[in-house]
């Protein structure tokens, strides 16, 4: 018998099943978090930390990501606060520092709606755009698709990047997992030459 | 003609060379060893009688050669599941230098993990060089009492007497340089390692007579 | 040595050890010389060969007994020799002094008086370890006897009553009973936390999936601190037997002991200690015939401060990147593939053993109320006695740093004292008076750890901006708020060091230290930003400085520091000239010297070098214009 438990979002009530997140039962109260390195068919991975959430916890407030906590009995979450907003619109602006001046999609209405200056830190940290977030979304379908996948992340910190195996690609110009799943549009097609750099580039770019 | 079945990934075909000791698998390419009465049979095809005795008498180890072989020893010392990759990487590159892409497949293929894992792990952490290394390796350390005891002039010398910025090799290929975060030895900052020595209590004038010692 | 022999029984491990206590009571002379990392990198190997030779020379080798130790903590007085059993320690030794040494001290019973401590106060000689100030103040209940044992033999140990509280816990305690002794004691976990143990073991210890795992985190990422590097190199057992101690409360019979690759001879240690602990049974199937079994595995680590955090090294041990996960779960519950683990820092290990052997009320009569035991500190920066420190928790830092470090070197003023690495932020000096013990130092903003000691030579902008940089080649990039956030700190923080500093910048850097405290996957990022909000809170006048008056008070930022040479007390030697990288020194025999600043690249080299202190460093005022040309240096009266 999987035991239930009742929380409050945003003042109202939710029964949910053990084991569902944060996320999963404001889904099911019609509750909208904005997230974007999730997707339904994937684990959680908890990257973007857009969607974090607010909930009272002994005299103060925690903090956490709504995609990977799993819900308690009697928690009362807030989803939108002065504090929450803050925390999202800067997101937002850091998040624009690799993705360039041209956002579309996803994260142009998230800029909107929370009054992101994208160029805030764009303008004191003047990189290249890659156009990516490293939200790990393609990386986790091709390891659906075709568990020794084609693209995989290579390096760590502000060097890590989204590199392509060669001999493991053969296969990309009849798929087009990670191309449906982008959210910043960086992956324009994929095809015969999907638009990676080739590990052995990297690796060169990098001695 | 002879039947062979791949140990590696199961495939069954005819083999019609004439190599008898070890034949490659047309779909994984590993080196399958001929059991015994069969590279028999293929060396009745070609050899000499006197040959023919002295492959019945003498018994052949299993050999994968070159760096198939090399990574295979390893494995086989460590043991064939995933959570001894790091270990494996980490010997491999003591003993072999620095980690070749070719040594990188290897590693993915015989230990069955997918090569953008092990490319993760080998370019997330810092201890694999992707690139040939000079002979000795100069790591000069970099961390917070040897900072504040004057590593970055250390560090500094150290380029100019060489010639060469941090993480590059010298063209002659005698070293390299490396800056490390903590070599262990705060106390005595600035420290610098040379292969796996440790100098501490540096001094400008040190860095010279150091170097000079490695040729 | 007798041949090793599997031990099956609490009797036969007992009779060994007095075996091995009679025989070495023969009152042979015996010669310790530490061998650990740092003193090996002044030389101890060196001089540890001279010993060799010469008592091979003298033909004396069955006479003298020769013993390669681990780190006895005074590193600044490297290399260490200590002669049994007078009790005679000799710093600073070189292998020039090894025939002096033998002559004296072992055949006429003389003490070499030139290499006794001498007291820089007093001026007076200490034979003795507890006559020294550094040693006098310590309480060294873990690091004492690092000066009797031989790491690489498991005998030297065991004559010290090693295993003999795995004994007391196997066969006359329970589990459960291990675990109300560490509460009654009042463990808490020395690596940073300061979690109490009890509750981590009594959580594994209910949960019930099955392995459970015990894990010895020894991969000592902050720069500053060697702590667990001198313990597993100096006495791996004390932490086997702890961890066996521990899987015994928990349930678990597997052990990882997780070690950082550059500590090459901790590896060593530790996988040498292992294998003679299994040689004579204390570890494998049915440890001294009690029917439990335990075996431990060395992992090494790679190359990566993130991985010391716990759930990023659990990550890594099952062989992927060490990337930290949200510890929603605790790891105590899910760990290691998903089964209960148990981490801890190797310091917590090594006090086990001396809970069960001597008892929780002696360990809580030694410190505070709230945190029993001792605290071992690395000591390093610009103090004058740098080492290794184990003081009972509630010491002042004000004893620790003037007490048993013996002060600022060179005579010059504190500034500021940074525990706990790169997650510690900077304690100043209205805080010297604060007691070290957990609570105390998480209230100031900081976490206990090794000391790295600043002085008003240190710009505190640019130590802030130098962990800002440490933590952002370490990030591991998973997360937008730390991946981002340190990316911008850091070009913020480097353009305010320029000089190029704006109000907004500080805007700038409280809202993302604001978010990335918030909104962080794991505790690099949320504590990242500490440096530089301490350095903000305690030290904003410079700050001010750098960004009002482009000003460095510290003289450190190279961009905003001028050096120029004084007129009035150049002595024309050329050495500056001709150290000069730039060659931007001009001047001639007899001749003042002058720094072009349009070549100087501000190396520092000409200040180092400089022994007539004419080399200034200027910041924030403008450089006074040449000397006339052909100016004659004042010779000072004597050349």
């Amino acid at each position: 018998m999987v035991k239930t438990i009742t929380l409050r979002i945003d003042d109202k009530e939710v029964e949910a099943t053990e084991g569902m997140t944060i996320l999963e039962a404001a889904k099911k109260l019609g509750v909208e978090i904005p997230t974007l390195c999730h997707y339904e068919e994937l684990e959680p991975y908890g990257a973007c930390r857009i969607c974090s959430v607010e909930f009272e916890r002994r005299g103060g407030s925690r903090i956490v990501a709504a995609c990977c906590y799993p819900v308690e009995e009697g928690l009362k979450v807030r989803t939108r606060s002065p504090k929450i907003d803050k925390i999202r619109k800067t997101i937002i602006e850091l998040a624009a520092v690799t993705v360039g001046e041209d956002i579309a999609g996803k994260m142009r209405e998230l800029a909107d709606e929370y009054n992101a200056d994208i160029s805030r830190f764009r303008s004191k940290v003047q990189i290249e755009s890659t156009k990516c977030i490293l939200c790990g979304l393609c990386v986790r379908r091709c390891v659906e698709a075709i568990w020794d996948s084609a693209i995989g992340f290579v390096g760590r910190g502000v060097t890590r990047q989204i590199a392509i195996f060669p001999e493991k690609s053969a296969i990309c110009s009849v798929c087009n997992y990670c191309y449906v799943v982008c959210p910043t549009g960086r992956i324009t097609s994929t095809g015969p030459n999907p638009p990676f750099p080739s590990v052995d580039d990297v690796l060169a770019g990098r001695k | 003609m002879v039947e062979l079945e791949c140990q590696h990934c199961g495939y069954k075909w005819d083999y019609r060379g004439d190599n008898e000791y070890y034949a490659t698998c047309p779909r994984c390419r590993y080196k399958v060893k001929l059991p015994e009465d069969k590279a028999r049979e293929v060396g009745r095809r070609k050899l000499s009688l006197e040959l023919r005795r002295n492959l019945l008498t003498e018994k052949q180890p299993t050999k994968l050669l070159g760096v198939a072989g090399t990574v295979n020893r390893v494995i086989e010392e460590f043991g064939y599941g995933k959570n001894m990759l790091i270990q494996t990487l980490l010997r491999l590159q003591r003993s072999f230098g620095w980690l070749p892409r070719e040594m990188v497949s290897e590693v993915s293929k015989q230990l069955r993990v997918p090569l953008s894992q092990v490319y993760q792990i080998a370019t997330f952490y810092k201890a694999f060089p992707l690139a040939p290394r000079g002979k000795h390796l100069i790591r000069v350390c970099m961390g917070t009492s040897c900072k504040v005891r004057g590593a970055p002039m250390v560090l500094d010398k150290i380029q100019r007497t060489l010639k060469i910025e941090k993480d590059q090799s010298t063209p002659d290929g005698r070293f390299s340089l490396e800056t490390t975060k903590c070599a262990g030895c705060c106390a005595l900052g600035p420290v610098m390692t040379v292969d796996s020595e440790h100098y501490g209590n540096l001094k400008l004038p040190d860095v010279e007579r150091i170097l000079s010692k490695y040729e | 040595m007798e041949a090793v022999k599997l031990l099956s029984s609490p009797k036969e491990i007992e009779n060994l050890r007095q075996r091995i206590r009679a025989k070495r009571n023969t009152g042979k002379p015996v010669i310790s010389v530490c061998v650990s990392t740092g003193c090996v990198a002044l030389g101890a190997s060196r001089v540890l060969d001279a010993f060799k030779a010469e008592l091979e020379k003298r033909e004396q080798k069955d006479k003298v007994e020769i013993k390669q130790t681990g780190c006895l903590g005074f590193c600044e007085q490297a290399p260490i020799v200590t002669i049994y059993p007078d009790e005679i320690c000799y710093f600073k030794v070189r292998p020039d002094d090894v025939p002096e040494i033998l002559s004296k001290s072992i055949d006429k019973k003389q003490v070499v008086k030139r290499l006794l401590y001498k007291d820089p106060v007093t001026g007076r000689r200490a034979q003795r370890l507890k006559e020294i100030p550094f040693y006098k103040y310590q309480l060294r209940t873990l690091l004492e006897c690092n000066s009797k044992i031989d790491p690489k033999k498991i005998e030297d140990y065991i004559a010290l009553d090693g295993y003999d509280g795995l004994v007391k816990a196997l066969f006359k305690m329970t589990p459960q009973q291990v675990i109300d002794e560490v509460k009654d004691a009042n463990l808490r976990g020395r690596g940073g936390g300061g979690f109490p143990t009890w509750l981590k073991w009594e959580t594994s210890r209910k949960a019930t999936e099955e392995p459970k795992y015990v894990i010895a985190n020894c991969s000592e990422g902050d720069p500053g601190s060697f702590m667990d590097r001198s313990l597993m190199e100096a006495n791996p057992h004390s932490i086997l037997e702890g961890l066996i101690i521990g899987g015994y409360a928990i349930g678990s019979h597997e052990g990882y002991i997780y070690v950082k690759d550059e500590y090459g001879l901790a590896v060593e240690n530790i996988s040498k200690a292992i294998r003679q602990a299994e040689e004579y049974g204390l570890l494998g199937e049915n440890i001294l015939g009690s029917g439990f079994s335990f075996k431990v595995t060395v992992h090494k680590g790679a190359g990566a401060f993130v991985s010391g955090e716990s759930s990023a090294l659990m990550t890594a041990i099952e062989g992927n990147i060490g990337e930290p996960r949200p510890k929603y779960i605790h790891t105590a519950v899910k760990g290691i593939r998903g089964r209960p683990s148990c981490l801890n820092n190797v310091k917590t290990w090594a006090n086990v053993p001396l809970i069960i052997l001597k008892g929780s009320d002696w360990f809580r009569s030694i410190g505070t109320k709230c945190s029993s035991g001792t605290a071992i500190f690395s000591l390093a920066g610009k103090i004058n006695n740098t080492g290794l420190v184990e003081v009972p928790m509630g010491t002042t830092l004000r004893d620790v740093i003037y007490k048993v470090g013996g002060g600022i070197r060179g005579g010059k003023r504190f500034k500021a004292v940074q525990i706990g690495g790169p997650s510690g932020g900077f304690i100043p000096e209205q805080y010297l008076d604060l007691q070290v013990d957990f609570d105390e130092v998480a209230n100031v903003g900081s976490m206990m750890g090794g000391a790295v000691v600043m002085d008003e030579d240190t710009c505190m902008v640019d130590a802030a901006g130098y962990f800002v940089d440490f933590l952002l080649d370490e990030s591991c990039g998973k997360c937008i708020p730390c991946r981002e956030g340190l990316r911008v700190l850091s070009k913020t923080l480097n353009t305010i060091c320029e000089g190029e500093g704006t109000r907004e910048d500080m805007q700038i850097i409280e809202d993302v230290a604001e978010t990335m405290r918030d909104a962080s996957l794991c505790a690099l990022g949320t504590n990242a930003a500490n440096p530089v909000l301490t350095s903000l809170k305690y030290f904003r006048d410079e700050w001010e400085q750098h960004l009002k008056e482009k000003r460095c008070p510290a003289k450190a930022c190279k961009a905003l520091t001028k050096y120029y040479i004084d007129p009035k007390k150049c002595q024309a030697c050329l050495i500056c000239l001709r150290e000069c990288p730039a060659e931007a020194i001009q001047g001639e025999k007899d001749q003042v010297h002058w720094i072009d600043q349009e070549r100087c690249t501000k190396c520092g080299v000409c200040y180092e070098v400089c022994s007539f202190d004419s080399v200034k460093k200027l910041s924030g005022e403008p450089v006074p214009s040449p000397p006339p040309k052909g100016m004659r240096p004042i010779r000072k009266r004597g050349g």
